[in-house]
């Protein structure tokens, strides 16, 4: 169904400032008395596709939500679009509006119709404009959700553990068609991610958050990306893993 | 999915459960087809009215007691051809789409604004409820030396009984709008009333529908006790000049009215819901 054409998503991006997708710098949450984030910088570039990796209640969500600006921060600062597109775990798909008027919420139904269109046509769901989101399966609804996200020409986006929710097969065509999108796009885009393979198959740099703050930030190896048994792949896992608190001989 | 709450003690329409078609069971050769149990549906009820009609003539249903069905279609025509069966009908369906329309709307604007505002909900909610608890019908006698016989108390009377399951239904399909749904405006960067007409409205509709299903059903109620305790027009008021003549088969005739008319709004009232949530997996139309 979508081909493999993209051969340019590694391409280094130098972040010069107006290159910049979004900076963060001295980020600071805490609920209530719990610190969540604590100091945390941040840089992605434009067409940077940056994955972000971290035990569960390591903040990741929170960072996210931030970023979203669905969550106030306590101190530092975010410098980015004030409306980056957020695709989440789930679709969450409008149920009684057709899938056209779904991808073109937030935009009016005259600009919105055509550009809802182009955009289902790219997550190849163009002929299904005007089926109700009940009628799609999970890795539909959420290609759908996919094309809500980009419709927008988005300068930031944010995913929170998108595929998480589907089936293996189906996260391997959704991770293929989200390369081909990227490219044609150039968001920059935070993948907040459990899934190790995940963020080595889709990222150009890997961020693995500890305690509220980036603990290590690794550049993809175009070659590991590309070839999940090559020995940088393989090295890679490992060594995210082991970061993770996992030994690599127990996950393998 | 809707949650119909019923604020009053009325009993099922009895439309649902006769045009629910039933479903095909295949499991035996013998059972009887979809299309059978359908035929037996409407045959038996059938019968029950010949019989009715074969009684009334052998002379065992006293006309005074039990009119034929077919003399209470005569009274029908008679009555229409003086013309007053349309300018009463006319009279009664006028009050109750006066009632329904400012005892819905009340019950919408209030239901709204305390779904949204907890400020709303604690300056209207209790006194709302505590209203609510006095049934509608024990305020007659206040209505009638408020209003008299006029139209007002008529109108009052059906408004009242329409305000608060409008007004329930609405609070709660409006809290119960998915957060999700809710987070998913918020990033999207609609505004307030882009995401009231796009998210909140239409996931409160499924609640609000059956809230004004149930007030369709109040509504009658109180017409028809408005209209039989003061009235010079109307349905009601030609069955209370029946009584005093004691022409039962008038009686009769409104009463079935009253019922026809009952059968109709609640079929409108689903055909709204079948327009309005086709959406909705529980609404859709078959076959879909």
């Amino acid at each position: 169904m979508m081909s493999e054409t993209l051969h340019d998503r590694h391409t280094a991006h130098p972040a010069t400032a107006d290159e910049l997708a979004v900076s963060v710098a001295g980020l600071k949450r805490r609920y209530g008395q719990r610190t969540v984030i604590q100091g945390l910088n941040l840089r992605i570039a434009r067409g940077e596709f940056v994955a972000l990796l971290g035990e569960s209640g390591c903040g990741k969500t929170t960072l996210l939500r931030a970023l979203a600006g669905l969550d106030p921060i306590d101190g530092g600062r975010i410098d980015g679009p004030a409306q980056p597109a957020v695709v989440f775990q789930e679709p969450r798909l409008i149920p009684w509006d057709p899938l056209w008027r779904n991808v073109s919420l937030g935009l009016d139904d005259r600009r919105g119709k055509p550009l809802a269109q182009a955009a289902l046509e790219e997550v190849g769901l163009g002929d299904r404009l005007d089926d109700w989101p009940r009628n799609l399966s999970g890795g539909q609804a959420q290609r759908v959700a996919l094309a809500r996200a980009l419709v927008r020409e988005p300068r930031l986006l944010l995913l929170d553990e998108p595929f998480a929710a589907l089936d293996a097969l189906t996260r391997i065509r959704m991770h293929a068609l989200v390369r081909q999108l990227l490219a044609r796009h150039r968001p920059g885009v935070l993948l907040v991610t459990h899934d190790v393979d995940e963020a080595i198959v889709l990222a150009d740099r890997i961020l693995v958050m500890r305690e509220g703050a980036i603990a290590n930030d690794v550049r993809v190896a175009p070659e590991a990306a590309h070839d999940r048994s090559h020995p940088a792949a393989q090295a890679l896992r490992a060594q995210l893993l082991a970061e993770l608190g996992v030994v690599a001989a127990q996950a393998a | 999915m809707s949650e119909a709450v019923n604020h009053f003690p009325l009993p099922a329409a009895g439309a649902d459960s006769a045009s629910a078609a039933p479903e095909t069971t295949p499991r035996s050769p013998r059972v009887l087809t979809a299309r059978s149990l359908f035929f037996i549906s409407w045959t038996a009820p059938l019968v029950l009215l010949l019989a009715w009609e074969a009684l009334a003539r052998a002379g065992v249903l006293s006309p005074q007691v039990l009119p034929a069905p077919s003399k209470v279609l005569q009274t029908a025509l008679n009555l229409i051809a003086q013309g007053r069966l349309l300018s009463d009908l006319g009279a009664s369906l006028l009050r109750a789409a006066a009632g329904f329309a400012i005892g819905g709307s009340i019950g919408f604007v209030l239901g709204t604004l305390v779904g949204f505002s907890r400020l709303a909900e604690a300056l209207v909610d209790r006194s709302v409820q505590m209203v609510r608890a006095v049934p509608f019908l024990a305020a007659l006698p206040l209505v009638i030396v408020w209003f008299g016989v006029g139209e007002g108390g008529k109108v009052f009377l059906v408004s009242l009984g329409v305000l608060f399951p409008i007004y329930i239904n609405t609070v709660l399909g409006i809290r119960q709008v998915d957060p999700k749904l809710l987070e998913l405006g918020r990033v999207t960067g609609l505004s307030n009333w882009t995401l009231i007409r796009r998210i909140v409205l239409p996931g409160a509709l499924p609640s609000i529908l059956a809230g004004v299903r149930y007030a369709l059903a109040v509504a009658w109620l109180a017409l028809v006790i408005a209209e039989t305790i003061a009235a010079n027009t109307g349905i009601g008021s030609l069955a209370m000049d029946a009584r005093e003549f004691l022409q039962t088969d008038v009686i009769v005739l409104t009463i079935v009215i009253y019922a026809g008319i009952g059968v109709v709004s609640d079929g409108i009232a689903r055909l709204l819901e079948r327009r309005l949530l086709a959406w909705h997996p529980n609404y859709a139309a078959k076959g879909k």
